[in-house]
């Protein structure tokens, strides 16, 4: 509706100013964003219709079709097995990771005794995880003591004991994997969460507190001030929420780690392309269907 | 349940909060901190071990006889080694410093009026941008390369911190956050004659502070923890993750070292975060905005 208004009650050329002026504004982005994400993306695709070789004048590239795809979902052994797991695991973990963060933002936004500290300690996961450490700990210290301790580190042996005494008691097997694998999943997803909760947290500190104390005066109690005043006013974060944690999960699926196989031990890069595209086409499915589920109910001030 | 106990919680005052609910809370949060926190524990402890006691069997947690010896011997390393260890850290914190503060800029600036202004092509530029972030990484290095080596970059620190600028989620993120201000304080502002760079500077940035400082915790570890990657090959040009990384290369002999550049290497990240997460404080205090 404020568009057309606008368009009513305002001429022309003060439209086309504010067009130049947004546009104006946008551009140093635009052009960081059109070189080193977009360029790189169209390439991508033509590598995905094209067969690689490298030699001495560098890469020859030979237009083959579709044939990488054909290969992709056809002839390798395990691109289908790993792309069904690895969104199916998407499917379930993202909406676990968003309403976890969320409450766990609403729990930390409260005043307590050792907020700050609360906070830092939920988002570790996300610095320890960064790169900082992950290179430092694969070369030396953890491989050492790994490779000495059969059960495979620290943190395992105690679930791996578990696991072992409840076999042993005679438990169902079904069951029990069953445990272990929820065990497993609250783990990653309280250690994905990081982002998520902070992103949360920002939204909620940017809600007006005056909202609160109308609301408050007004006789709502907590449980409506939350579901009417903080959930409505961090919901178009949510959809933030929902493509970072897919965007995450890149990092540390399988999905990824054969795509960087095909390419860059094989050095099959076509492939790979093609398989990155195919990943590709089934997120953004994904995506749309979520996004536009999402985007009903989403909420926006004015 | 959950609900109710989400719902107790969040009334601003006392009053209604039993203690049953807030020892319910707290035992929460901390079974899951610690879950959260034991990786990091386990990190400092072995970085004050002695030799002996790393490679005890089955590992200890904690430290019995503490002791400065590994960083000792991370400074003599260090001491011995060809570029100066200065040179490094001056490297880190350009890339980092550069890259961070640029990045919010410039996602913040693209992001105003693609939130707030309708202009030709601004949708479709944004569905671009989100399309563009489900990319997997791997696959757009070589094309990467080839730009950065038309560009003339290669081996220059512009091909770290330059695409970093652009990184599409800043975009996305400040995008969310922009359009959830009232339009109408932004026309006020207009109406009071303030120019656009005045209403994105004062207006629109101090009440999205929150965002950008979320932001700015994303985008510093990352480069924080950046080795050069596959662009840089010149070893003053290098960072210093990648020159603490090399040390830690000597295999077991080296162990304790490591220990404690991982120490180090942690510390930075952690206290920026605790220090923005207490500035996030302050700004709300006195940001409450007048409808």
């Amino acid at each position: 509706m404020k568009p057309i208004a606008k368009r009513l009650f305002r001429s022309r050329t003060y439209n086309e100013q504010k067009a130049l002026w947004g546009f104006m504004y946008v551009l140093p982005w635009l052009l960081g964003f059109l070189f080193f994400f977009l360029i790189p993306l169209l390439y991508s695709l033509q590598y995905s219709l094209s067969e690689i070789e490298a030699n001495a004048n560098g890469m020859t590239i030979k237009f083959i079709g579709f044939e990488n795809f054909k290969e992709a979902l056809t002839v390798n052994t395990s691109f289908n097995r790993i792309l069904t797991e690895s969104v199916i695991d998407m499917v379930v973990n993202v909406p676990l990771i968003v309403i976890f963060s969320l409450f766990l933002a609403v729990l930390l936004n409260q005043k307590f005794v050792g907020r700050g500290i609360a906070r830092s300690i939920f988002f570790l996961p996300v610095i320890l995880a960064s790169g900082v450490i992950a290179n430092l700990e694969a070369e030396s210290l953890v491989q050492a003591i790994n490779e000495q301790n059969a059960t495979g580190g620290v943190f395992t042996t105690g679930t791996m004991e578990l696991m072992t005494i409840m076999l042993n008691s005679g438990m169902n097997e079904d069951i029990v994997m069953y445990l272990m694998d929820a065990v497993e999943r609250i783990y990653q997803i309280v250690s994905q969460s990081g982002v998520q909760i902070l992103i949360f947290l920002a939204g909620i500190q940017t809600i007006s507190p005056q909202l609160y104390e109308a609301s408050k005066i007004e006789g709502a109690t907590g449980y409506e001030a939350f579901w009417k005043i903080t959930f409505p006013m961090v919901s178009p974060l949510i959809l933030v929420n929902v493509i970072y944690t897919i965007i995450d999960s890149f990092s540390r699926n399988d999905m990824t780690t054969l795509i960087r196989e095909t390419g860059f031990t094989s050095f099959n890069f076509g492939l790979s392309s093609a398989m990155a595209w195919i990943y590709f086409l089934v997120i953004m499915i994904i995506l749309l269907i979520s996004t536009y589920i999402i985007s009903k109910r989403v909420f926006y001030q004015e | 349940m959950v609900v109710k106990m989400m719902a107790a919680f969040r009334t601003p005052k006392r009053l209604n909060r039993s203690f049953a609910v807030s020892f319910i809370l707290f035992a929460f949060l901390a079974v899951f901190g610690a879950f959260m926190a034991l990786p990091l524990l386990y990190a400092v402890n072995n970085a004050f071990k002695p030799l002996d006691e790393l490679f005890i069997f089955p590992p200890r947690f904690f430290v019995n006889n503490p002791t400065l010896d590994n960083f000792y011997d991370l400074i003599a390393l260090m001491g011995n080694s060809w570029v100066p260890l200065s040179r490094y850290i001056a490297n880190t914190l350009l890339i980092t410093l550069i890259g961070t503060a640029g990045h919010i800029l410039l996602a913040s600036a693209a992001a105003y009026p693609l939130a707030k202004y309708n202009f030709l092509g601004s949708k479709a530029l944004f569905s671009i941008v989100v399309l563009s972030l489900m990319f997997s990484g791997h696959v757009t290095a070589i094309p990467n390369y080839m730009v950065m080596s038309w560009l003339g970059w290669i081996n220059s620190h512009a091909s770290i911190i330059v695409p970093s600028l652009a990184f599409p989620l800043g975009l996305f993120l400040m995008k969310q956050f922009i359009e959830q201000l009232p339009t109408a304080l932004l026309e006020a502002a207009k109406i009071d004659g303030a120019s656009e760079y005045r209403i994105y500077w004062s207006i629109v940035m101090p009440n999205v502070k929150p965002a950008w400082l979320t932001l700015m915790i994303l985008q510093f570890p990352a480069l924080w923890g950046t080795d050069g990657g596959s662009f840089i090959y010149s070893e003053n040009l290098k960072t210093l993750h990648y020159a603490l990384g090399q040390i830690t290369l000597g295999g077991i002999a080296r162990a304790g070292v490591g220990a404690a550049v991982a120490l180090i290497l942690m510390v930075v990240p952690i206290s920026l975060f605790i220090i923005s997460q207490s500035s996030v404080i302050q700004t709300m205090a006195t940001s409450g905005m007048k409808d």
